[in-house]
């Protein structure tokens, strides 16, 4: 064979062993996982979550912003199950469709972060020297600043709105996703694979995408799954500010606020949202605990 | 030792300086004309107007001179004044500063008190149902939004049984939002506390101890507690930051008179120069504080110290 159909059987073979070795660790992990009851009851918050989410048009009694569906403030009971609001509102069908938004709102922030914070860790991680000193002591100034202080910061200069608290929140957890994902490649740079895959001669981008990429996943599973829970709470915290979800929108942050000054004639009102809030992102928090224990070498050892 | 504070002084200032620099040019990443957003001015305003309030801000200078002109201001104690009043705005962060970290002190102080002791025990007792409970308790903890608590806290304990005043300023007023916030963090000490004493508590040095045959509480609150005690002071400076973080929200639950109530009236309001200050300040004191505990952290970490 010429030189260079040796080099590339050669990148074949190394990457499909990789692969063999990638799904075994994958029906153990989910086995690990399911054994937890925690990681259990989160899954089971999160898909109703999203079923919830989904199936929002039809479950839900009434329209979320139609006011006067009932009587102002009324207490719950049969005909509308949780209340409803100051402007007569069904609080059910508000929270349901609060569901919705902080579905959205969670994954989205997550996904501006991580796709951000991803980017910076494996160029800086790979790259090295004075492109991986930069990048990373900007990620070092921004993480001195708690991820909040950021998106309150993102959301003054962007202007208060729903697009531009996700966008802040997205922005707040850049620093945390671009450290794993940095010091994840520093020690799979170090290991057989890479450098035979590197030996062998395969291109920067390739092995970025190709090996890096998919070695730092597990790691980035689990801040992804803590982070929705981060991002839920502080686009909540924005929302109940005035600063993100705007009137009329269900929001349950944006609910908490509005039901505030009804505190004492009508507590349900800003009970439930926050409930509500509290129940999702103890779910993801749950779901994000199992997956670190099922991923996490130390804690299978010491389960036998 | 002292080349660990002089690297951390020296992170800490270039941090501040980072923070200058985006505050400087923050209005240009503004949406809007960056010269109508500083003066909130009508429709009737002419262009030539716009024109030389542009000139007369430096606007139209290169970034470097529009930078040190900033810094001058700022070095000077010239952090500008508020749209609306033509109030100075260093003046009016100053008086509130104080109250937000008394606040985020204060919670700091309750969040240990409770997370500390409970983490560490969990650990101790770890597989126990008393394990189980306290750490369902941490996690729900960290799970449940502060400013919900803080307005559950406050119906139950200033409406209903009126045992604290609800708003207002004064000791019995810091209460409840210091509380709050602390019941918040204490969940995050408490899991953080667990996990590293779970460690602590598997390490050689405890083993030796218990197997010199000294007594449990000896081996436990003379060994064990002081090599926790040490991981917790090292996060003192992040758990602080975190602090001020959540007072800015707890403020607004509490009408508590600190920056983080004045700072969400400005973004509301579109106050530029006190969007300014306020991040600046931020920043400033969320760096002054951390470097201070790091270097407190320092000298008692005798690794770092003997350095």
């Amino acid at each position: 064979m010429t030189e260079q159909a040796t080099t590339m059987t050669d990148l074949k073979n190394l990457e499909a062993q990789e692969d063999i070795a990638r799904v075994g660790e994958f029906a153990r992990f989910w086995r690990s996982l399911f054994r937890n009851p925690g990681a259990r009851i989160g899954f089971v918050i999160v898909v109703v979550l999203v079923f919830v989410s989904l199936t929002a048009p039809w479950i839900s009694p009434h329209e979320p912003l139609k006011m006067g569906v009932g009587p102002k403030l009324q207490p719950p009971g049969a005909e509308h199950l949780l209340g409803t609001d100051e402007f007569g509102r069904d609080l059910l069908s508000r929270m349901i469709y609060g569901a919705r938004l902080t579905l959205i709102v969670g994954l989205v922030a997550v996904g501006i972060s991580a796709t951000a914070g991803v980017l910076v860790g494996l160029v800086a991680g790979y790259a090295g020297s004075m492109v991986e000193n930069v990048l990373m002591r900007a990620i070092d100034v921004l993480f001195s600043f708690t991820d909040f202080l950021i998106a309150l910061s993102a959301v003054a200069i962007l202007g208060p709105s729903l697009k531009n608290a996700i966008i802040a929140v997205g922005i707040a957890g850049i620093p945390f996703y671009a450290r794993v994902v940095h010091s994840a490649v520093l020690v799979e740079r170090e290991k057989d694979y890479f450098l035979a895959t590197e030996a062998v001669g395969a291109g920067h981008l390739r092995l970025i995408f190709n090996h890096l990429l998919p070695n730092v996943a597990s790691p980035l599973l689990i801040i992804g799954t803590l982070g929705v829970a981060t991002a839920i709470l502080n686009a909540a915290g924005l929302s109940f500010l005035g600063l993100g979800a705007q009137p009329p929108s269900p929001e349950w942050g944006a609910m908490l606020s509005a039901g505030r000054q009804y505190l004492t004639r009508a507590p349900w009102v800003a009970t439930f949202p926050g409930i509500a809030i509290a129940a999702v992102v103890l779910g993801f928090n749950l779901l994000g605990d199992g997956i670190r224990e099922a991923i996490d070498p130390t804690q299978r050892r010491q389960r036998g | 030792m002292g080349a660990y504070i002089t690297r951390r002084i020296l992170s800490g200032a270039l941090t501040v300086l980072v923070t200058t620099f985006a505050v400087a040019f923050l209005i240009h990443f503004m949406p809007g004309d960056p010269v109508r957003l500083l003066f909130a001015m009508s429709q009737t305003t002419s262009a030539e107007q716009i024109e030389e309030m542009r000139q007369e801000l430096g606007l139209d200078r290169p970034w470097y001179e529009q930078y040190f002109m900033y810094m001058d201001r700022i070095v000077h104690g010239d952090w500008g004044t508020t749209i609306r009043g033509k109030q100075p705005v260093l003046q009016l962060l100053l008086v509130r500063v104080p109250n937000t970290v008394i606040l985020a002190i204060s919670a700091l102080v309750v969040a240990l008190l409770i997370g500390f002791p409970l983490g560490f025990y969990s650990a101790y007792k770890r597989g126990t149902p008393l394990d189980t409970i306290f750490m369902t308790t941490a996690i729900l903890g960290v799970s449940i939004p502060h400013f919900w608590l803080g307005l559950m806290l406050m119906y139950l304990f200033a409406i209903r049984l009126n045992w604290l005043p609800v708003a207002g300023e004064g000791a019995l007023n810091l209460v409840l939002p210091a509380f709050t916030l602390g019941l918040s963090q204490a969940a995050v000490i408490a899991r953080l506390t667990r996990s590293s004493m779970i460690d602590i508590l598997g390490q050689d040095f405890v083993r030796t101890a218990r197997a010199k045959g000294l007594r449990e509480t000896v081996v436990l609150y003379k060994h064990a507690l002081r090599s926790g005690m040490v991981t917790i002071v090292a996060m003192l400076g992040l758990l602080f930051t975190y602090m001020m973080g959540g007072a800015v929200v707890i403020e607004n639950v509490f009408a508590w008179n600190g920056v983080g109530r004045f700072s969400v009236e400005a973004i509301m309001e579109r106050d530029y120069p006190v969007i300014q200050g306020f991040i600046l300040m931020f920043a400033i004191v969320v760096v002054a504080v951390s470097v201070t505990m790091d270097i407190i952290y320092g000298m008692l970490d005798p690794r770092i110290k003997r350095s």
